[in-house]
Formats: structure tokens, C-alpha cells, sequence
């Protein structure tokens, strides 16, 4: 993996007692698609300002294309930044909000026209260009925030939760969209997100942080189905994590199988066998989800989260139950 | 809450006729004065008045000084509202309830502190006099630097207050997304914080440039009768001369440019709404 934009020990601090970022070391090659995954709070975003140079590190450096960019402001860094807010200037027409970067640069009025309209073109809105920010619809200010920001053909583009303020359609047509984009365009980006969903879809790699650290890094394979932490299960859909105290789970017998020096155990609610096994628990609470019954169980370990079939029979509130935890569908955690 | 039309009139009755009666009245026959001489509608009162050396000098004084004590506080006005809309809440509280606290303050009082700070033996001259910067203390109070001081401090708080709220209005990040975009601070400014923030510094504006035309304590006390302005001039020719033909034309002047100045910021600020 080459290392386009490489960040080396980068601690961010707001001025708190601890820092939003410590000593965080990543690096990504040219053309790839990197996101930033985590609850708020856990310096992602923070990461993404100081990369596009509006906040300054208290130490580290920021490396992009074999150039230290560190004390580079951010006006000069080359750097493509899409907000959450989308912030579009309200005074602007959508061409000349798009046009902003380009007339900045003094490109010529005929070049700026060309290329302002090949982006509005690629985006779908070449038919609004004369209209004014407010009178979009989300989604569309969404595209001009993304437009505004490519047109200037930055070295490396950041999304900062660009789809958050879409409703849940908007949000898939956008997505497909930012990929179909980052393939055509062959764009290095950094995608902020807290939805795992939009992460795993999108991304070529996936970072997961927490608490200004990065908790796990790898592909969306590999964060999916091989998670090392309890945390990072935890986001990842496992509902059913469990710290282990020397290979053995607190409160039911141990697990049937070899645990190794691993400090938690998780599973998905599909793996939990329900019905039969060594372990019992009581049914406290159902719901219908379509093809599947998710029931909440109360045992000795802790609530566990179980799914059956709809077509099966269905479990009575407060009824015993027995089940298992088996060895397929277990994942191991090597940290808590 | 239009629902009964009739209450609604009969609720502004009192107010309006209050309005009319001892303001609407009084200022039309005022204005019609400045326009008469004798029995005759005439422009005589107007070309008596700028006929006059000093009085062309009082107008056009007048005219600067509001000019540059508007420009000023525009400059700083901006500075230190920038700087209260980037502080932290608790300081930001803190910060405006200072620009706020000299409102509070009558002028006269506040006026009278000046004398104090720019006399002879005030804490300016005897500052500059003990470290040696001049050898005999500066002629500072009743010149146009004096009322210019006067004027900044007593209106410097109504172009911060409207600057302070329209920054704040301003949509989040479009700074930062500026930046990023390639804008230098001074294009940031020019291109994104000054066109959003017109609003603020039309309203501020006019309150800085009518309010300093209309000043009376400020320039009288630190003016004197050496810098005079339209309104102190005002004063002179009606309570020394009885002149009240030379007062009208000042008080229409006065209205006048009240209003003009007033559209003419209005139109400036609806620029960027396309209306």
C-alpha cells in the first residue's frame, strides 16, 4: 500500500484534559476509498478538519503525495472538504457556488463555464444551475456541495457524513452515486460515517475508531467478520458480546470450545441456537421483523438477542427456553 | 388575530393621535417654515444658508465626521465582532454585556468622562508629557479628533450589536468551506463573511451615520463652540439668534438626510435578496 496521505503520531486537542485525537498513524494509497467509522465524539471528524487544515495538531504530521502538509494552511493544501452542513453560500447561484473554487484560481470565465457545467452535468443538475441554494431540496444541495468540491480536481476529497440529513431512499440513491463518482473520477477519499452500513458499502478500507484512537483497521471483510474488540463488534451488528475471564464465560458453564488467550466472544442474534442446548433462558421480550422473530432473552450471562424463523412456532412472553451458544457463528475477540 | 378590525383601529387610536397631534404637526409646520419667507414659498431661507462660509463649513464637518465615525466603527466593528462570535459562550456573555454596558450610561455623564481623559491635565496628556512624547500637553478637547472620540465611543456598540447577531446568522461552516476552497482570509472575507453580514452593517451603519448627524451632547461638550456641527449649530441659532429660519432649513437637512441615507442602505441590503 502506497502511502498518499499519510498521518504520522497526529494528537488533536480542543484544549480539553484529554486530547480528541492521540497519537493516531494511518495511511492510504492514491485512488482509494478509506472511511473513518465511529460513534460521535470519537475524533473522526476532528481527524478530517485537521487533514483539510482547519485545525492545527499539537503534534504529528500530515503527509499528502510526498509533501508535508502539516504547517500548510488550509486555503493551499489541495484538499476537498464535502461538511455535513453541506455549507453552500446562500448568496450565490448554484453555478457560481460551484464556480467559487475555479473564479478563486482565476481560471478563465470560458474554462470556468465548461468545467462548472460538466460537473453540474455528472451530478444531474445541469437544469438548476441558475437557481439559489435555499430553493434545492436536500438531496440536491447535497450534489452541489459535492460538485463545488470536485470541480476544483482536489488531490484528496473529504466527506464529512455527507448523507446523515438525507431521508433513508436519498440516502441509497447517494451512495451509489458517491460510488459510481469515486470510480469514474478516480478519487482518493475520506469518508466520515457512524453508519457501519454506509461504511461497509462504500469503502475499500475501513478505520474504526474510538475515543481518538483507531480500534481496528483493515477491509470491510475483514472489520465485518473478524472484529477485535467488543467495541468494534458491537458496531459491527454483534449483539451478543461477552468478555471472557481466562476462557470462560461469567455466569454459564464455559464454552464448549477452545477460547485461546481471546478476552471476549461474540455472536450474531442468527447464530444462537434456540430451542435446544445446555443453557436456559427466559423469554422477556418478541419482536416481528418480517422473515424473522427476535426474541430477547434474560440468562444468567446477560440478555442475549436470538432470532428464529416466523414460520416456526412462536415463544410465549416469560416462557423458560432452552438454547446454545455453538462454536459456528462464534467470533473471538482479542480485546475487550 | 384580524378578527375584529374595529378593536384593532380603536386600540391604535390613542397612539396615533398622540403621533399626530405632537410630532406629525409640529415637524410639517416646522418643514413648511424652512420654506417660507413672509407671505411667499421661496428657496431664500436655503440659499441664505449656504451662503454663508461658516455654515457650509458646519455641513460639510458635519457630514465628514459622520462619514469617517461610520467607516471607523465599521472597521473595528467587525474585528471585535468576529472575536465575540468565535469566543466561548461564557465569555461571549461577558464580552457583550460590556459593549452593551456604555448604552446604559447617560451620554452627558459618559460625555463629561472625556473631558476628564483628553484635558489639559487629563490622564492622555499627562501620559504622553511623563514618558516624553511631546513636551507640552496636546490641544485634544474641542476639536474634530475630540468629537470624533466622543462619537466612536457612544456609537460604536450599535454597529457591533447588529454585526455580533448577523455573524451569528451566517450558515455554519461556509467559512471553513471557503478555506478549503482556495480562499485567502482577505477573499473570506470579502466574498463570504461581508456579503452575509450585509444586513448588519446597513442597519449598524445607519444608526452610526444618523445617530453621529444627530449627536447634540457629544459635540456640544467636546466640540464647543469651536467644532460645531449641524446640531449644536442648531442650537445656537435658534437660543442665541432666535434665527429660526436658518434652524428650519438645519432640521430639514437633518430629516432629510435621515431618510435618504436610510432607503438608500435598504436598497443596498436588499441587493443580494434579488428583490
Amino acid at each position: 500500500m502506497s502511502d498518499f496521505l499519510k498521518l504520522d503520531k497526529l494528537t488533536l486537542s480542543y484544549g480539553g484534559p484529554t486530547p480528541a485525537v492521540e497519537n493516531l498513524d494511518f495511511s492510504m494509497g492514491k485512488s482509494e476509498l478509506v472511511a473513518l467509522l465511529g460513534p460521535s465524539g470519537c475524533g473522526k471528524t476532528t481527524t478530517m478538519r485537521a487533514v483539510a487544515g482547519l485545525m492545527k495538531p499539537v503534534s504529528g504530521t500530515i503527509t499528502l503525495d510526498e509533501r508535508d502538509i502539516t504547517r500548510v494552511s488550509a486555503n493551499k493544501r489541495g484538499v476537498g472538504l464535502v461538511f455535513q452542513s453541506y455549507a453552500l453560500f446562500p448568496h450565490l447561484s448554484v453555478f457560481e457556488n460551484v464556480a467559487f473554487g475555479l473564479r478563486l484560481a482565476r481560471v478563465p470565465g470560458a474554462e470556468i463555464k465548461r468545467r462548472v457545467d460538466a460537473v453540474l452535468a455528472s451530478v444531474g443538475l445541469s437544469h438548476l444551475a441558475a437557481r439559489q441554494p435555499r430553493e434545492l431540496s436536500g438531496g440536491q444541495q447535497q450534489r452541489v456541495a459535492l460538485a463545488r468540491s470536485i470541480v476544483v480536481e482536489p488531490k484528496l476529497l473529504l466527506l464529512d457524513e455527507p448523507l446523515s440529513n438525507l431521508d433513508a431512499r436519498l440516502r441509497l440513491e447517494m451512495r451509489s452515486e458517491l460510488a459510481r463518482l469515486q470510480d469514474e473520477l478516480g478519487i482518493t477519499m475520506v469518508y466520515v460515517t457512524h453508519d457501519q452500513a454506509e461504511a461497509l458499502a462504500l469503502a475499500d478500507r475501513i478505520i474504526v475508531m474510538r475515543e481518538g484512537r483507531i480500534e481496528q483497521a483493515g477491509t470491510p471483510e475483514d472489520i465485518y467478520e473478524r472484529p477485535v474488540s467488543i467495541f468494534v463488534a458491537n458496531f459491527m451488528g454483534f449483539e451478543n458480546c461477552f468478555e471472557l475471564t481466562d476462557g470462560k464465560l461469567k455466569g454459564i458453564a464455559a464454552p464448549s470450545f477452545e477460547t485461546g488467550s481471546a478476552a471476549g466472544v461474540a455472536w450474531r442474534p442468527h447464530a444462537v441456537v434456540l430451542g435446544q442446548g445446555p443453557h436456559t433462558g427466559t423469554v422477556i421480550g418478541a419482536s416481528y421483523l418480517g422473515p424473522v422473530v427476535e426474541y430477547l432473552l434474560s440468562t444468567p450471562l446477560g440478555d442475549i438477542k436470538a432470532e428464529a424463523p416466523a414460520s416456526a412456532p412462536r415463544h410465549a412472553m416469560g416462557q423458560a427456553i432452552a438454547f446454545d451458544l455453538p462454536q459456528a457463528g462464534a467470533v473471538l475477540l482479542a480485546r475487550p | 388575530m384580524f378578527a375584529n378590525r374595529r378593536l384593532g383601529i380603536l386600540l391604535l387610536a390613542p397612539a396615533t393621535l398622540f403621533v399626530l397631534v405632537g410630532f406629525i404637526i409640529p415637524v410639517l409646520i416646522l418643514l413648511a417654515g424652512a420654506f417660507r419667507s413672509g407671505d411667499t414659498w421661496t428657496l431664500t431661507n436655503y440659499i441664505d444658508f449656504f451662503g454663508q462660509p461658516l455654515n457650509r463649513e458646519v455641513f460639510v464637518r458635519t457630514f465628514r465626521l459622520g462619514l469617517i465615525v461610520t467607516a471607523v466603527s465599521a472597521v473595528i466593528g467587525y474585528g471585535v465582532a468576529m472575536a465575540v462570535v468565535e469566543a466561548g459562550p461564557k465569555s461571549k456573555g461577558r464580552l457583550v454585556a460590556m459593549l452593551v454596558l456604555p448604552l446604559m450610561i447617560s451620554p452627558v455623564a459618559r460625555t463629561y468622562a472625556w473631558l476628564v481623559i483628553l484635558g489639559r491635565t487629563g490622564f492622555v496628556n499627562v501620559a504622553l508629557t511623563s514618558i516624553g512624547l511631546t513636551d507640552a500637553p496636546l490641544r485634544i478637547l474641542f476639536t474634530e479628533t475630540a468629537v470624533f472620540i466622543g462619537l466612536i465611543q457612544l456609537f460604536f456598540p450599535l454597529m457591533v450589536l447588529p454585526l455580533i447577531s448577523s455573524l451569528e446568522n451566517m450558515p455554519r461552516d461556509v467559512v471553513p468551506a471557503a478555506r478549503v476552497l482556495g480562499a485567502s482570509w482577505f477573499s473570506v472575507f470579502f466574498k463570504v463573511i461581508l456579503p452575509l453580514t450585509r444586513e448588519g452593517l446597513v442597519v449598524g451603519g445607519t444608526l452610526v451615520f444618523v445617530g453621529s448627524l444627530t449627536a447634540y451632547v457629544t459635540p456640544a461638550i467636546l466640540g464647543g463652540s469651536k467644532v460645531l456641527m449641524l446640531e449644536t449649530l442648531l442650537y445656537q441659532r435658534v437660543s442665541v439668534a432666535n434665527d429660526f429660519a436658518s434652524a428650519a432649513v438645519i432640521a430639514v437637512i437633518l430629516i432629510a438626510m435621515s431618510i435618504l441615507t436610510n432607503m438608500l442602505l435598504k436598497r443596498l441590503a436588499s441587493v443580494r435578496r434579488g428583490r
